[in-house]
């Protein structure tokens, strides 16, 4: 099962085309599990959320074996900086766990055009299920046109579609299989 | 310090490679709580010492839990210096590896079996920087064209492998790690690295570049008796008597194989079968076409001795003819050359067949090559010529019209 938690307001027809695809890219249930706050240890100074401190202080949902919980914040997410700085962030995953959380803040504008929402919604669900792919053991990928091929790459399409490759959906397939198990 | 020491029995010739840094040479070295890699599994915590007792022998086993999914692991004492157990990478080390990853790298190794053969052993002997080797090859070559599935795989694993050191020895989520990774390995557009010179690549056991070198030194040995000219029995001797080099008689061969095949095919195809008035054609030739021959297959030699009581050029024809030689023949040859003596033997016995049914034929077969032989005997010039001009554009022909027969 996957549970979307909201940190900030999201459109609930949005929530509904997100879950709708959710469901479609994992083939598991999948439900909106209400809105929680943003626990204030996770803000830093640069007005940005700490995104591990996030995962580990939000408040928890119940779930059971197996679950998913994505969270969804308005604000931009920070990560700690590497051997060769900090990479851009729009979500982060407990890899192979059961916790993910991903920005609105980085997506296209959602703007009032029926084509600028789909847009957005196409990128929102593309990010979530980036994420959710994360805790179900998935790498990133080299193909540019799945979705678990890295958000900030250059190779990414503008408008960049929803879906796994043969390869992930094939890899998150049996990983759920057994997890069901 | 040794490479880990060889995986198969057949291995000790093998060169001995450097091995990567922090490997453990022996059980001792290990404790309780230490963190280290197993090649191709991961990260594993050892746990502590077992004796087990298996197949009536008492071993005494390293436990170790692999960190991702706390699967045990249990290694002989003996065994642990052989199986590349190492260190988790230092941070030093680590650095450097991103500092790999990040650099420019076009250069892929295109053939597939030479890659795949590299990166497997990158993946078992090479240290972190071996595995980071094979995400970043195997990450470049998937810009340039689709990975083959099993490469696509073997890309996973390495890069799990990668993710789950990057994560221990950082001390960071592997999440986290993968993000690194794949900063480095891809940056955001107008990002650029300050890069350090990355460290010198893992070395890797030599082998054989090509087996097309191999080939073409095979063809070059294959000379006459390959296209089974010797057999028929055309111009050989015509073309050979103007190879007064010893260092070109091959090419020699070679090019008045094509000639002679040309002309035995204007000729006509009967002309297979040695026949009496041809022999007479060209009596002074014989002994000296009868050496490359005999240089080629000095097994026949003994066979060709017991019938030298006859006159030489009576005791050689017969053994270019006999049907019964040509099996041991192509015995030896199939085993001498396997490739191309496949192509020329089979259709022997068949041509022999033919001739021997028609009389008729045959006779014309008598008449025909005779003048053509005659000429190519008569042109002490054409077999000089034909070594550097006609060997490889003829020989097909002459192999075409053959089978056409």
């Amino acid at each position: 099962m996957i549970r979307v938690v909201t940190l900030d307001p999201v459109d609930p027809t949005d929530m509904a085309a997100l879950i709708r695809t959710l469901y479609q890219a994992f083939g598991l249930g999948t439900e909106y599990a209400g809105e929680k706050p943003v626990p204030a240890e996770a803000e830093g100074k640069d007005g940005r959320l700490d995104a591990i401190t996030l995962l580990r202080e939000v408040e928890p949902v119940r779930t059971f074996a197996d679950d998913k919980v994505l969270y969804i914040a308005g604000s931009p997410l920070s990560l700690p900086p590497g051997p060769l700085g900090e990479p851009p962030c729009w979500g982060f995953a407990d890899y192979g766990k059961e916790r993910a959380v991903i920005t609105t803040a980085k997506l296209p504008a959602r703007g009032v055009t029926e084509a600028s929402i789909e847009t957005y919604r196409r990128r929102l669900a593309r990010e979530a299920i980036h994420a959710i792919g994360h805790l179900w053991d998935l790498h990133h990928c080299v193909d540019a046109r799945c979705a678990m091929h890295p958000s900030w790459s250059p190779s990414l399409a503008a408008n960049p579609d929803s879906d796994l490759c043969t390869f992930c959906r094939e890899k998150s397939e049996r990983k759920i299989r057994l997890a069901k198990t | 310090m040794r490479g880990p020491p060889a995986r198969h029995p057949n291995d000790d010739a093998r060169e001995q490679l450097p091995a990567p840094e922090g490997i453990i040479g022996a059980a001792d070295e290990l404790k309780p709580g230490d963190r280290v890699v197993y090649p191709n599994q991961g990260v594993c915590a050892v746990v502590g010492w077992e004796v087990k007792d298996i197949a009536g022998q008492k071993l005494e086993l390293v436990r170790m839990t692999r960190e991702e999914d706390g699967a045990a692991v249990m290694v002989p004492k003996g065994k642990v210096p052989s199986i590349g157990l190492r260190r988790v990478a230092t941070g030093a080390q680590m650095e450097g590896v991103f500092h790999y990853l990040g650099a420019v790298y076009d250069d892929p190794e295109l053939d597939w079996k030479i890659r795949h053969r590299d990166n497997a052993d990158r993946l078992i002997a090479g240290g972190v920087l071996g595995v980071a080797e094979v995400v970043k090859g195997l990450h470049s070559l998937s810009r340039l064209r689709p990975l083959p599935t099993k490469e696509r795989e073997q890309y996973d694993n390495a890069r799990h492998l990668l993710v789950h050191e990057v994560s221990v020895s950082l001390g960071v989520p592997p999440g986290l790690a993968e993000d690194y990774i794949d900063y480095a390995l891809m940056p955001p557009a107008g990002v650029k690295f300050d890069l350090k010179p990355p460290p010198a690549p893992v070395p890797l056991p030599s082998r054989p570049k090509k087996r097309r070198v191999v080939e073409e030194a095979e063809e070059g040995d294959l000379g006459l008796g390959d296209l089974g000219l010797g057999d028929l029995g055309i111009d050989l001797e015509g073309a050979l008597e103007g190879a007064e080099v010893p260092g070109a008689e091959a090419e020699g061969a070679e090019g008045a194989e094509g000639a002679d095949a040309g002309e035995g095919e204007a000729a006509g195809a009967e002309g297979v079968e040695p026949v009496p008035g041809v022999e007479e054609a060209a009596p002074e030739e014989l002994p000296e076409a009868e050496e490359p021959v005999a240089e080629e297959e000095p097994e026949e030699l003994p066979v060709r001795a017991t019938r030298a009581a006859k006159p030489a050029r009576a005791a050689e024809k017969p053994a270019k003819v006999e049907k019964p030689e040509k099996p041991e023949k192509a015995a030896e040859k199939k085993a001498a050359r396997p490739a191309k003596a496949k192509k020329a033997e089979p259709e022997k016995p068949a041509r022999a067949e033919k001739h021997a049914e028609k009389p008729a034929a045959r006779k014309a077969a008598t008449e025909k090559p005779a003048p053509a032989k005659k000429a190519a005997a008569k042109k002490p010039p054409a077999p000089k010529k034909a070594p550097a001009k006609k060997p490889a554009a003829e020989k097909p022909a002459a192999k075409r019209g053959g089978k056409k027969k």
